[in-house]
């Protein structure tokens, strides 16, 4: 059987997925090529550890509104190797679902207090860890009455891995309904965050995040 | 969007999302579209022909692609990547990082970069191109590659070749006259979706 490129999907009831999905099916890159799709970034700068805690806006300000969360977790790629020192770029809502975006026109209540974005990056091991205010979920179409369960965005960037997914929270009773998560399928354990204590921390709990690389392009040069 | 892997001993890929409509802008406030100057107010530059790409991102009705986040990658003036196999190439340009992301608000783009070679010591060269992997809301990343209108390499590109003549046309950025110092300006518009759509490449699976 002849192979073909992946035919990607319209997303369920979103408009902008109707507007900017490819209707034909993706081309397969020759061998040949293969290395030139492999964008290789720039070692990442040194960042400001301060913007790894998001419970605040500074060092030193008044924690947000809500549930002070902690977030850790690994990167690593398909074969278990660990994503060393990658950019993380973390944001979320806060506890009313509404962002610091300029752009959400919800008007839902913000709060003077929490900035929602947040960087950090991967260890030698490709561990990484943030703090953040557990987000609220929100109506985001407000049209069709569809809700989003409460996640947090993250787009990891190391070598030639790259991601951008989401973490979710089991039990959320918007889970189930949320375009996002049908398009996963049985998959969709792979981006809850996993509940543990923090006994002793000053935070609600911790989530474990393990996140996964997938694709040729993170296991290029090593497979190479 | 999830990928099952072949190999039993592979790991489960965490899913890939949608960009969304909230990636934070400041996140690419220290990020350049200038790829020949490596910092400001540095004399060293690449080596190479300084051109200008202005370039725009269009959705199923013809309207800008607002609020997506592009990463451009290329090989410099000689055709060679920065990247972890070719660190010690002796081609590699010290003033060159070949990397670019920006956020646009409205879809359009200007990337100011060194016009890329083509590694000639190759078994199969190819035509000088600039890959483009294009972050937005409403679907997964989708990656292209882009060429330069009239180079000779592009008759043997192996890439090129491997789409029909119609698609070959849309990949190619054009000429478009020069700026008030003389410097070459191209232009290119990738088309999502529908009417004369952009190839796009499948990067997880070939
Ligand atoms: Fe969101």
């Amino acid at each position: 059987m002849e192979k073909l490129g992946r035919q990607i999907e319209i997303g369920p009831t979103d408009n902008t997925s109707n507007e900017r999905t490819p209707r034909n099916r993706l081309h397969l890159i020759p061998d040949n090529a293969r290395g030139s799709f492999a964008p290789y970034a720039p070692q990442n700068y040194g960042i400001n550890p301060a913007e790894a805690d998001m419970t605040r806006i500074a060092p030193g300000r008044p924690r947000g509104e809500g549930d002070a969360i902690k977030v850790t977790g690994q990167i690593m790629d398909e074969f278990g190797r660990p994503i060393r020192n990658s950019l993380i770029e973390i944001w979320n809502a806060n506890k009313y679902g509404r962002y610091t975006h300029i752009e959400d026109h919800s008007g839902l209540q913000l709060d003077p207090n929490f900035l929602g974005v947040g960087r950090t990056l991967s260890d030698n091991d490709g561990n990484y860890e943030f703090w953040t205010i557990r987000p609220g979920e929100y109506l985001a179409r407000p049209d069709i009455g569809r809700w989003r369960p409460k996640h947090i965005h993250l787009s990891i960037r190391g070598g030639s891995s790259r991601i951008i997914t989401q973490m979710y929270f089991a039990g959320d009773p918007h889970n189930d309904t949320d375009p996002m998560r049908i398009l996963m399928g049985d998959n969709f354990d792979k981006n809850l965050g996993k509940e543990y204590e923090t006994d002793g921390e000053d935070f609600d709990c911790g989530y474990q995040f393990d996140i996964v690389i997938g694709g040729k392009n993170p296991t290029f040069f090593e497979n190479n | 969007m999830t990928q099952s892997s072949g190999k039993s001993n592979r790991l489960i890929a965490t899913n890939e999302d949608t960009l969304g409509p909230y990636y934070p802008i400041s996140l690419c406030d220290n990020d350049s579209m200038d790829l020949t100057e490596i910092r400001s107010g540095i004399i060293n530059k690449p080596l190479g022909e300084k051109i200008i790409i202005n370039g725009c991102i269009k959705d199923i009705n013809g309207n800008l692609a607002n609020g997506i986040l592009l990463e451009f990658w290329q090989p410099n003036a000689a055709g060679i990547y920065r990247r972890p196999d070719t660190e010690t190439h002796h081609k590699l340009d010290p003033w060159f990082t070949g990397y670019a992301r920006h956020r646009t608000k409205d879809g359009n783009f200007t990337l100011t970069t060194i016009k890329p070679g083509v590694d000639v010591d190759l078994e199969t060269p190819r035509a000088p191109n600039i890959t483009l992997t294009i972050f937005s809301d409403g679907i997964m990343r989708i990656v292209t590659q882009l060429f330069f209108e009239g180079e000779k390499a592009n008759d043997t590109d192996p890439l090129l070749l491997s789409i029909n003549e119609e698609l070959r046309d849309r990949l190619m950025i054009k000429p478009d006259g020069e700026d008030e110092n003389g410097i070459k300006k191209y232009k290119i518009e990738i088309i999502m979706a529908g009417d004369n759509e952009t190839p796009f490449f499948d990067d997880l699976l070939s």
